[in-house]
């Protein structure tokens, strides 16, 4: 998986860390972390598609507002994704992202955690050399 | 706790940090714990209430209960209290769930007679009270209808049909909170909420069936004001808030706060702390938003309520009114209010957040429903799924020692994953059952995480406010049905 859970981090709560060589994989794998924390992504299918385009000051600040957009997604239109496909622009203040997944099936989805919100503890995007990553503590 | 050389102990179970701890504090802060829970607390709990005692127009002390642990911004456990003119307003010191609480209510049966039932009315319940995640519920209004809950919560369900005449007046605030302004909450958290009135969410939210333990009927004088007059009744407890609509609040205010704070010179030593003065744009703009889902978490809760009156009427054939489910009480736990408290001489209104600290208004208070008023406000505590909850009064000596506040339920120890770690969801639902618990749950992982060894001691919890005189045990509630979201 390209995220890691950090157990010690959050004690009522999920946080996480994500990392990949590029801006899109690392809003991916973070997506997909929310995503894991809501459902078991194997009970999942890619029947339904959904595009999103989000405009934010910052990269950090689009992040929080991406990862925030697929909790308001599963509420709004119950809907749950496996498979993620971001382009964040050259100025990296906004993205268009597909996402594949389908609607809420309370008879086949391993269901988990609902996620209340994305938080700002801890939060942040950077680079390591080569690798981009990210943390990310959510409100459980 | 990390080593805090100058930490004195200034009574029995309250420990105090002076402000010479941290640059930056404006007054002390204050821990309510026994010896045992003050070393067991988190490194958070210290520097939290610590950050807290730093925010601008903070007065007196700011507080930490004694189930406090770490959270964002705030400790969880964390009360403060601000001058209405010079301080802040912080959603970190609210939440992401506004006006999380608990409900209580009672029912004039007892074990024996519900024990053979306790399965059935639990499937039953499942299926009246969507729980897990995404979930909508069945209530379905219109944007206007929306704006109305928004604004007039449970006396709203009084003129639509889904409140008994004496449940307004047995909610925090007589069931919804002044002030709500629908015009400052956003496109998203309407698309959230709106179509998940009398959904249980996920988490630690639960519904419970619960007993009354005759082995700690700690005052039957007092429990008798709240209708609690057997050993064995059952009473039915609900621990949920504001769903999805008050999780974006909270979201949408963290990120204008964040941008907020840098035009008013405010610096605080956590993003999660981020405020801004209550008299601003943005502190008017949140409060009237925060209000908002409020008094959706009051609705919720309420409409919740009918589904358990309905499941409860169907099971045992009869109607509710004539299994006595009257409301015991409805408190906030998660809530920014203005309130007026005395203190030094002084009397004025203040603004008091509670972030997973509950109200504990004493005896006399005009606030308290007329049948409570001479006894003080019930405060109901929740424990975790296996080890029982507890009703206590609020007290006077809350008015005069917390803004009358004190603890809200027993504190995370252990995380998540731990948590799943030592134990799998089947597990524990076998083993709660052959404790006589009948749990369901919308998810095992989530099951396991809310096993009661990742929790407090919450008797030790309830103990330290009752010696600290704060509030007074009522009555102790141990769980034998369950629904956990």
């Amino acid at each position: 998986m390209p995220f890691r859970f950090l157990p010690d981090v959050a004690i009522a709560d999920i946080a996480f860390e994500a990392e990949s060589d590029s801006v899109n994989g690392l809003f991916e794998s973070s997506a997909l972390a929310v995503s894991d924390i809501m459902v078991d992504l194997e009970t999942l299918r890619s029947d339904t598609t959904k595009k999103v385009r989000i405009s934010s000051e910052d990269l950090d600040r689009l992040l929080y507002d991406f990862l925030t957009e697929i909790i308001v997604v599963k509420d709004v239109d119950s809907l749950l994704f496996r498979e993620i496909k971001v382009e964040v622009a050259a100025d990296q203040k906004s993205l268009e992202a597909t996402m594949k997944g389908e609607p809420i099936d309370r008879g086949r989805h391993l269901l988990r955690n609902d996620v209340k919100a994305v938080t700002m503890h801890m939060f942040g995007v950077r680079r390591e050399v080569n690798t981009w990553k990210a943390t990310v503590v959510l409100d459980i | 706790m990390p080593q805090i050389d100058s930490i004195k102990q200034i009574s029995d179970v309250v420990w105090e940090i002076p402000t010479s701890y941290k640059s930056g504090m404006l007054v002390p802060a204050r821990i309510y714990a026994t010896k045992k829970l003050l070393d067991g607390m988190d490194a958070g709990v210290f520097e939290q209430v610590t950050n807290l005692a730093c925010l601008p127009g903070i007065v007196r002390n700011a507080y930490a209960m004694a189930d406090a642990h770490w959270g964002y911004g705030f400790p969880i456990g964390g009360v403060a209290a601000f001058d209405i003119e010079s301080g802040v307003i912080s959603p970190g010191g609210v939440g992401f769930d506004i006006n999380c609480g608990m409900r209580l209510i009672r029912t004039n049966l007892r074990y024996p007679e519900v024990k053979s039932k306790v399965k059935e009315l639990v499937d039953l319940m499942f299926r009246l009270v969507p729980a897990g995640v995404g979930v909508k519920g069945t209530l379905r209004i219109s944007e206007s209808q929306f704006d109305e809950v928004m604004k007039y919560g449970v006396k709203w369900c009084a003129e639509n049909g889904l409140a008994w005449e004496d449940d307004p007046s047995h909610v925090e605030e007589g069931g919804f909170i002044k002030g709500a302004d629908p015009s400052k909450v956003s496109r998203q958290a309407r698309s959230r909420g709106i179509g998940q009135l009398g959904t249980l969410g996920s988490g630690n939210h639960y519904l419970e069936i619960q007993v009354v333990d005759p082995a700690r009927f700690f005052d039957r004088g007092l429990a008798k004001h709240f209708g609690i007059v057997e050993e064995d009744q059952v009473v039915v407890m609900v621990h949920c808030g504001s769903r999805g609509f008050g999780h974006q609040v909270g979201s949408d205010y963290l990120r204008v706060f964040d941008s907020a704070m840098k035009r008013y010179g405010i610096s605080v030593r956590d993003r999660e702390l981020a405020c801004a003065p209550f008299s601003s744009k943005e502190g008017k703009d949140y409060y009237g938003a925060m209000v908002c889902a409020s008094n959706m978490a009051f609705t919720n809760r309420q409409v919740i309520v009918q589904k358990v009156r309905e499941a409860f009427s169907q099971v045992f054939h009869r109607e509710a009114e004539a299994l006595d489910m009257h409301l015991i009480y409805d408190v906030c736990h998660n809530v920014a209010k203005v309130e007026r408290h005395s203190y030094d001489r002084i009397s004025a209104d203040f603004l008091v957040h509670r972030k997973g600290a509950t109200r504990s208004f004493g005896p006399g208070h005009q606030d308290i429903p007329a049948p409570y008023r001479a006894v003080g406000q019930p405060v109901i505590i929740g424990g975790s799924m296996e080890t029982g909850s507890y009703l206590l009064v609020g007290t006077s000596k809350a008015m005069e020692d917390t803004f009358g506040s004190t603890a809200h339920g027993s504190g995370r120890t252990m995380s998540r994953t731990a948590a799943r770690r030592e134990v799998r969801g089947a597990e524990l639902q076998r083993k709660m059952l052959e404790r006589g618990i009948y749990v369901k749950s919308a998810t095992m992982d989530g099951l396991a995480e809310e096993a009661g060894m990742a929790y407090k001691d919450i008797s030790e919890v309830v103990e330290t406010m009752d010696r600290a005189g704060i509030s007074k045990k009522v009555v102790a509630l141990r769980p034998v049905g369950n629904i956990k979201g």
